[in-house]
């Protein structure tokens, strides 16, 4: 099946302008297949890492919203040992008219911002209530140990 | 009775070959009841006397004639010449089937066939006529033979006197003998004795007769009892009923009178005994007087304006079947008939005979009886015939287009201003032909296709001369109406004219104009027109039929009369052809005195009429018993021409259309019809009929040699026979023929026709399912109860509904719109079947919800931003600027089907609908639809002007206006609108075309077309002709871009709409052929760039499935 017009556009923008700390890259095989990398944000347990992850468009997109999951490990409460990502508008709040670009940036702000009271790791998200520091501490070290170049 | 007659009573006993011989006739077994209705008269009442077979005595005996028993023949017979005895011997002895050769010779000596029949006989037996065709040896022996016994005949009867010359007719004359076998009523000994002569007549049985008898009680309800008398007068038996059956009609009817004479009879009678009777049969002159009142040239003036009885249509049957037995009886045999017909007429008439008999029973009057005379169609309307198949109707379609491209092609005249194609050409110069086609008029003894000629006798059975008259040695039958002539019947005027069965879209009518300009009379200076003035001048207003020698009559439907006129004018150069459409306020004009020939200076040269005028005037002058000429209408002059378009509009015979039309008079007579069959043989009649092609007008003639073949399975011999009527009469060209250098014949631009699968919306939807089950559950409720069939109705309207919504669902609701389908008695089904329906009310009323004011009450700045927008790319679908760009109620743009799409999406995962941009919660009926002006000139629609005034925003940008979507309902008339506008967009003076066949559809169209500011026609059925003549004449000349609104039943035939290069189909018909017929509207000759059709269906719906029966139809 032919590629929707919007996917076309966004991919070449995504190019053409790309986003300081993200980067998407679709699979020449399947062009609805990203490879992403985004960089943990400054003032976080995570500045520094490079963290990959793969972005999927599904065939109702941008009806429905992308799939998207780390495939590095990383250790955040809205993120599960999977890599799994619990955001609003990667679920019940996706509008069509967000876009690829937007989703990451949402992503990397989600890095910068935990949200332990909606969590996707419970175990993480407990750590993270009882001891932040503790947990932040955890977070740099996996940083450390799995998203370093 | 009958006056005392001098027998010579045989000497001796003759009963030895009543069992062992019997000829087979004798043998036939007598199958039925005495009857008990008296006949209405006694109809032999002449003072005629029977010639008996003398005895001839005085001869010698001797000879050797082996085992030949000349003393029992002698004894029956009587005394014999040695010459007659040794021919008795000789022809008898050759028949092998005796073994006595006594028997028959007694009976060859008694028929008269012996001295005639140079070989054995082994036809019908017994045989009184010499065959009119002898070797010359056998007509000289004959005549010496006759001389002989004349001179020993003492006495031949009053009514045949010696004189063999008369000057006229007289009373009667002789035309054959035969034997007849009749069975006793009485019992008593010398009731009769041989050579007794016998009276026939009809009359009243005794009521004494049923007893001791032991036949049972047939079912046959005509009363055929022909009794004999003996010489005293009293009745003696009766006529075997076989052939009762037809000298009863022969005698009934007038037509003949029977003699008879005791062959042999028991000496003592028994109740019930076989008698065996010679049987000399005679025409009545009033027989021959009766028939010229219904002469082939007359019987149709006849019947024109008048009822006729089925009796008399069964008298005529009657008599067409006696006809023909008896002159099988009497072996007459005629000595000219019509070669088309001879093929086929032995096995014709014997079926049709049978059919007679096995339908004599049956209350419907005609079908089946070839001696139905075709001059008196039942009054019923209904349609007979058998429908053809598929298959056989294309067989007989190749046959009778097999065209050849070589035919010599003509130039048309100088007046006519239209360039033809070769293949026009080549018909003109064939119609030509058929129009001016002399050698037919020229063959003047030709005899009248119909009828048969046969010569008198010149002697009877015992070779006795019987009287001839002067100058009458033939007689002539119509054994299809059962007539007599002493006339010759001419062969009638061929039909000059013929079926023009091009395709649709070959250019019929600009053949037949050409054809108007070619072969037309001339003003004053033409004396060949003389020739058809044979009538005698008469003043003004005359009431006899007048001559319009300059003038072609057009019948066509009505909504063709327009067109007619405007190519008619096209075609001619200025003032070379003068039309008049005679319809509604014109017919004031006395078209005889207009078109007669004294006024031909100023006779229009083409008349335009309609179906309904010819109809409505034939009714008239009907009520005016039938006098034309001073009605002064249509049918008050014979034209020079006919030309029925659409001509399958007669294709039933007893339509009154049809009838009317048969009365037209003119020299000329074309049909034009690119169908000449529909689907019934039958079809293919009326238009022989309309042209008077004899034989084939006759329908008698027909149902013979055409539809009883068909109908009882014959039909490679039916087929057979249409072929060669169709032959010389018909062309036919069809678009997909090539010619010989693999050209087609009429290049066409292509055409391309793709299905539009529509969506419904979710509340079109609803409404959809809604009617679907409850049809379904009203069909199951009915199947339950067993009376499906009984409701079928119901299921009628059902459908109808179904098809109604999955146009718009407020069609569902008008019960107006079902005068475009057949059955108007659904009309009330749809309403009391919808008045408690809550339900489906509450889901149409969101398709009549009012909302269209409230959209425009914006602030300007919003329709600012929203304008803004427009440019923007669409936040969904990335297009850029939006396709048909829509608005939120919270005015987010993004294209409409985006947005809609994203709601359906949202819906079904049973998600509240929320704004993609802002999430709130929004509804479908909350989505707008930013409306552009652009392009558009208000005061230019010729049908409105806009409803909406959108608030003018600024000067420079191009004004919108916002519509709630959905609000101009259904899912089909927004595809519409899409694929409307996009023409607009890439083909800004493409001309359009919109077919539904719901013209409450097209009322749903028209607003949104409307709004949308799209210049629209509309052309339906209920417009008068004048309107539909502007509307096409707008159409085709104003260079807007219209689109056109046509109801499917009203412009599906016929128009010519070249000028539009685009077709929309709203729904689907039933039969693709109705939609391709309206496409080729489009799709025909002249059309110069190509087509494209798109045909909306509804997903999932029953559109669907009436695709798949389009399909199923297809391939029958």
């Amino acid at each position: 099946m032919a590629l929707p017009k919007r996917i076309i556009k966004e991919t070449e923008r995504l190019m053409a302008e790309p986003v300081q700390g993200i980067s998407a890259i679709p699979h020449e095989e399947n062009l609805r297949h990203f490879d992403v990398v985004i960089f943990g944000p400054s003032q976080s347990p995570y500045e520094g890492g490079v963290f990959k992850a793969e972005l999927f468009l599904p065939e109702d997109y941008p009806m429905a919203p992308p799939k998207v999951r780390f495939l590095t490990k990383i250790y955040h409460p809205n993120i599960d040992r999977l890599g799994r990502i619990c955001l609003d508008v990667l679920k019940s709040n996706w509008s069509p008219a967000l876009q690829i670009r937007t989703i990451l940036l949402s992503i990397q702000a989600l890095l910068g911002a935990p949200n332990p009271d909606d969590p996707l790791a419970n175990d993480v998200a407990q750590q993270w209530k009882e001891d932040q520091n503790k947990a932040i501490a955890t977070a740099k070290e996996w940083t450390e140990k799995y998203a370093k170049p | 009775m009958e006056p005392a007659h001098p027998e010579e009573r045989p000497l001796k006993k003759r009963r030895f070959f009543a069992e062992e011989s019997s000829p087979p006739q004798v043998l036939s077994i007598r199958h039925d009841s005495p009857p008990s209705v008296a006949s209405p008269e006694p109809s032999i009442g002449s003072a005629a006397s029977p010639v008996c077979i003398a005895d001839i005595a005085g001869q010698h005996h001797g000879g050797d004639f082996g085992d030949f028993d000349v003393g029992t023949l002698q004894a029956i017979v009587g005394e014999l010449p040695l010459s007659t005895l040794q021919k008795l011997k000789d022809v008898s002895d050759g028949d092998s089937a005796c073994y006595t050769y006594v028997p028959p010779a007694i009976n060859l000596y008694l028929d008269g066939s012996w001295n005639t029949a140079p070989r054995p006989v082994t036809t019908v037996f017994p045989q009184s006529r010499p065959l009119p065709l002898q070797t010359p040896l056998a007509n000289k022996l004959k005549r010496t033979d006759s001389e002989m016994s004349n001179a020993s005949t003492p006495d031949s009867g009053a009514s045949t006197p010696m004189t063999p010359v008369l000057k006229t007719m007289p009373s009667r004359r002789y035309i054959g003998s035969f034997g007849v076998v009749a069975w006793s009523t009485k019992n008593g000994t010398g009731l009769l004795r041989h050579e007794e002569k016998v009276g026939i007549e009809r009359t009243k049985m005794q009521p004494k007769q049923g007893k001791g008898n032991k036949r049972v009680v047939s079912l046959k309800k005509q009363d055929a009892v022909v009794r004999f008398t003996n010489d005293r007068g009293a009745e003696v038996g009766r006529l075997e009923n076989e052939s009762a059956a037809w000298v009863s009609t022969l005698i009934d009817q007038k037509m003949c009178s029977f003699e008879g004479k005791v062959v042999y009879a028991p000496d003592r009678l028994k109740t019930g005994e076989t008698v065996y009777l010679q049987l000399r049969g005679y025409f009545l002159r009033s027989a021959f007087d009766k028939r010229k009142f219904a002469k082939p040239d007359n019987n149709r003036e006849v019947s024109l304006f008048e009822e006729k009885e089925s009796s008399d249509e069964r008298d005529l049957r009657l008599r067409q079947v006696a006809l023909v037995k008896l002159f099988e009886a009497i072996n007459l045999q005629p000595t000219r008939e019509n070669e088309t017909t001879e093929k086929h007429k032995r096995q014709g008439l014997l079926q049709a005979a049978e059919t007679t008999e096995k339908n004599e029973q049956k209350p419907k009057s005609g079908n089946g009886t070839p001696a139905e005379p075709g001059s008196s169609p039942p009054s019923d309307e209904a349609e007979e015939g058998e429908e053809l198949e598929q298959d056989q109707l294309d067989s007989l379609y190749k046959k009778a287009q097999s065209f050849d491209f070589d035919t010599p092609a003509m130039q048309p005249a100088e007046t006519f201003a239209m360039d033809l194609r070769k293949y026009q050409k080549q018909a003109l110069h064939w119609m030509v032909g058929k129009e001016k086609d002399e050698a037919l008029t020229g063959r003047e003894e030709s005899m009248h296709p119909l009828w048969e000629e046969y010569e008198w006798p010149k002697q009877d059975a015992d070779s006795m001369p019987v009287p001839i008259i002067e100058d009458q040695p033939m007689f002539y039958v119509n054994p299809y109406s059962g007539e007599l002539s002493l006339e010759f019947p001419k062969q009638e005027q061929n039909c000059l004219g013929g079926i023009l069965a091009d395709e649709m879209g070959l250019g019929k009518t600009i053949e037949m104009l050409s054809l108007m300009h070619t072969h037309r009379n001339e003003v004053f200076k033409d004396e060949s027109s003389a020739t058809m003035r044979n009538l005698p001048r008469l003043l003004k207003n005359s009431a006899v039929v007048e001559p319009a020698p300059y003038t072609t009559l057009v019948v066509a439907p009505m909504s063709l009369l327009a067109q007619w006129q405007s190519e008619a004018e096209k075609a001619s150069k200025e003032g070379t052809l003068k039309v008049m459409v005679y319809y509604g306020a014109e017919k004031a004009v006395n078209l005889q005195k207009l078109c007669c020939a004294a006024n031909g200076s100023n006779a229009p040269n083409l008349i335009i009429t309609s179906y309904g005028t010819v109809l409505s005037e034939y009714t008239q002058v009907a009520k005016q018993d039938g006098n034309r000429g001073s009605h002064g209408g249509i049918f008050s002059i014979e034209y020079f021409r006919i030309i029925l378009d659409e001509a399958h509009y007669i294709k039933n015979r007893q339509s009154k259309t049809a009838k009317a039309c048969y009365e037209l008079s003119a020299k000329h007579r074309w049909t034009l019809t690119g169908t000449p069959i529909v689907n019934r043989l039958e079809d293919l009649f009326s238009l022989v009929r309309f042209l008077k092609v004899e034989p084939w007008s006759n329908f008698s003639f027909w149902k013979t040699f055409i539809t009883v073949p068909f109908e009882s399975g014959d039909f490679i011999r039916a087929l057979d026979v249409v072929q060669t009527v169709l032959e010389p009469l018909v062309l036919r060209r069809t678009k997909d023929m090539k010619t010989p250098t693999g050209e087609a014949l009429v290049p066409l631009p292509p055409r391309t026709i793709e299905i539009d699968k529509i969506e419904l919306s979710q509340d079109e939807r609803d409404v959809y399912d809604h009617i679907y089950l409850r049809a379904k559950s009203v069909l199951r409720e009915n199947a339950e109860k067993g009376n499906l069939l009984k409701n079928y109705t119901t299921i009628f309207a059902q459908i109808l509904r179904l098809r109604q919504s999955c146009c718009h669902p407020v069609l569902t609701r008008k019960a107006n719109i079902v005068a475009d389908e057949e059955d108007a008695a659904l009309a009330s089904d749809l309403t009391s079947g919808l008045a408690d329906d809550m339900d489906l009310a509450s889901l149409i009323e969101r398709f009549t919800a009012e909302g269209d004011q409230d959209v425009n009450k914006f602030g300007a700045h919003v329709l600012k931003q929203i304008q803004d927008e427009a440019e923007a790319e669409c936040p969904i679908c990335s297009e850029e600027p939006m396709i048909d760009q829509a608005v939120t109620g919270c005015w987010h743009s993004a294209c409409k089907e985006c947005l809609l799409n994203y709601i359906n999406h949202q819906r079904d995962k049973g998600e509240l609908p929320r704004c993609f941009n802002c999430r709130e919660p929004i509804s479908p009926r909350d989505i707008f639809e930013v409306v552009r002006h652009e392009h558009i000139l208000d005061e230019d629609n010729l049908r409105s002007d806009s409803l909406d005034s959108p608030p003018p925003i600024s000067t420079q940008s191009p004004r919108i206006s916002l519509r709630r979507i959905g609000l101009t309902g259904s899912a089909k008339t927004q595809a519409l609108l899409t694929h409307l506008k996009r023409i607009r967009r890439e083909f800004p003076a493409m001309k359009s075309v919109v077919f539904s066949q719901f013209t409450s559809f097209l009322d749903l169209i028209e607003p949104a077309l409307k709004r949308d500011h799209i210049p629209f026609l509309r052309f339906d059925g209920t417009m008068a002709q004048k309107q539909r003549a502007t509307v096409l004449k707008e159409f085709a000349d104003s260079k807007k871009p219209y689109v056109l609104l046509l109801s499917l039943r009203a412009g599906g035939v016929g128009l010519n709409l070249t000028c539009a290069q685009r077709v929309f189909m709203m729904d689907p018909w039933w039969s693709f052929a109705v939609e391709a017929q309206a496409i080729d509207r489009v799709h025909r000759m002249g059309q110069e760039a190509e087509v494209r059709v798109t045909r909306f269906v509804v997903e999932g719906s029953i559109e669907e499935k009436m695709l798949r029966i389009q399909e199923r139809k297809k391939f029958m």
